[in-house]
């Protein structure tokens, strides 16, 4: 068997690169939920309100505690199932499940890094902000939030190249991201190897760039924090 | 006449859980008087002092602040702090800011002064400072003398009735102390109310008005700086002073 690797871009390639938004979609929505909730979450927990705090205890040990397919299938298949047995009908989509999915799972994770490095930053400026007479919540959104957003820049970054790897799981709740198109076309025409070859190496090529800059951030931001 | 009252501090008490840092302080602070608080660590000096701007809150007793009870509930802290400036022992300057930002973030955020007329202020205390051309820096490229100083314009630049100083000089290496005291011998001299928790012996001699010795929680002797250092009265006092002296000899 001679491997045909021109006929498989040809013909994979466009269907890739339409799969590609989608999952570059998902991955953007998905941050930017992971982010909000992930603030929040970190916010409550360094709340001074015991009862907030354990319950966002539970839900973040639950989340982190259970594996992301499993959250993703949860959302998809087990949330509708509830709801039509309270009498209620909804659907959900399966690339809105994996969004859901894959912002609470995420979220979970970023509110740690986001609680420590509030955690992080010296108490010392909390105090220098409340001396000159700022109020608590404006110490906060003036001193303490924008330097340990600032230091998670790059923490982040590598959760963003991690998340757009993994939303390749979603192929199992029957989104059409980059491997069930691969799968099926592989299916379709038995160019195994030529398929997943390609789908290996436009991985490799969306996320080499992405940690290099990563790595610069990371540079610049030590820099400047000497 | 006797100048206004600025402090009046009855029976203040501070537990830290199970730990009596403060034991029962009574206090008055004249206008314009500069007060320096010694005495060995772990006698509450500077938890008195944070107690002063409420960075700790105290426990018992009361702190009046020209009449009124800044230890009744719901007081507005941030209001009041901005009439009180403190100066922290590790500088405490915002270290994502330059030192112009530094200085101007208050009194643009808070005083709602004018970006141009904050900065050509700051431009000002910074010359007071010695520091004029430090503007553009940022913290981590001053030595801590330097940094220090910078700490002590940004508490200017709000203009506060009260500085409250909490061992300014103790982070410092013994070279950059000089530099910084200089520039509290200046604003002792313009009048300003200051109390100075410090170990520096012949700063609080020279410069204040009225020396406390704390120790274990209470103000054990207080008086002027000659009578507190030839004549101390207090066998707590005497010890501490001699086995002071004896190191700044060393």
């Amino acid at each position: 068997m001679a491997l045909n690797f021109g006929d498989a871009f040809v013909n994979l390639m466009p269907k890739l690169m339409s799969s590609l938004l989608v999952v570059l979609q998902i991955t953007a929505l998905a941050f930017i939920l992971a982010f909000v909730l992930g603030f929040l979450i970190a916010l409550g927990r360094l709340s001074s309100k015991k009862a907030l705090n354990a319950i966002l205890l539970v839900i973040v040990e639950f989340i982190r505690g259970t594996p992301l397919l499993v959250q993703c299938f949860y959302i998809y298949f087990v949330f509708p199932a509830l709801f039509k047995l309270m009498g209620m009908s909804i659907s959900i989509s399966a690339v809105t499940a994996g969004i859901l999915g894959f912002g609470l799972n995420y979220a979970c994770y970023m509110s740690e890094v986001i609680r420590s490095a509030i955690l992080a930053v010296d108490h010392g400026q909390v105090e220098a902000g409340l001396a000159l007479g700022f109020k608590k919540s404006h110490v906060m959104l003036r001193f303490v939030i924008p330097p340990a957003v600032r230091n998670s820049i790059p923490v982040f970054g590598n959760y963003l190249i991690t998340m757009i790897k993994d939303t390749s799981i979603l192929a199992s709740i029957s989104v059409a991201e980059m491997l069930l198109v691969t799968k099926n076309y592989a299916a379709k025409t038995f160019q195994t190897i030529e398929a997943y070859t390609l789908l290996a190496l436009l991985y490799l090529i969306i996320s080499l760039p992405l940690s290099q800059v990563v790595r610069i951030l990371e540079k610049k931001l030590n820099h400047a924090k000497r | 006449m006797e100048e206004q009252v600025v402090f009046e501090i009855k029976n203040l008490k501070k537990n830290f859980g199970e730990l009596q840092v403060l034991r029962d302080i009574n206090m008055e602070i004249r206008k314009g008087e500069v007060v320096c608080i010694i005495g060995p660590s772990g006698s509450g000096k500077s938890t008195f002092l944070r107690c002063l701007n409420l960075l700790e809150t105290a426990t018992d007793g009361q702190i009046l602040y020209e009449g009124a009870d800044i230890t009744a509930p719901k007081f507005a802290a941030h209001e009041y702090r901005r009439k009180v400036g403190m100066v922290f022992q590790r500088f405490n300057l915002f270290l994502n800011k330059s030192v112009m930002k530094n200085i101007t973030v208050a009194p643009m955020a808070l005083n709602k002064v004018e970006k141009e007329a904050a900065e050509e202020e700051a431009l000002e205390l910074l010359s007071k400072v010695g520091l004029k051309s430090f503007a553009g820096a940022y913290p981590e490229t001053l030595s801590g003398g330097q940094q220090q100083r910078v700490a002590i314009a940004r508490a200017l630049a709000m203009h506060p009735d009260v500085l409250l100083f909490d061992e300014p000089t103790s982070a410092l290496d013994p070279e950059l102390v000089g530099d910084v005291l200089e520039v509290m011998r200046n604003i002792a001299a313009s009048g300003m109310t200051m109390i100075v928790v410090t170990h520096e012996m012949q700063f609080a001699r020279e410069v204040s008005d009225r020396v406390i010795f704390m120790a274990d929680g209470y103000v054990a002797e207080e008086g002027t700086p000659d009578g507190i250092f030839t004549r101390p009265k207090n066998p707590r006092t005497k010890e501490f002073l001699a086995r002071v002296l004896k190191e700044e000899e060393e």
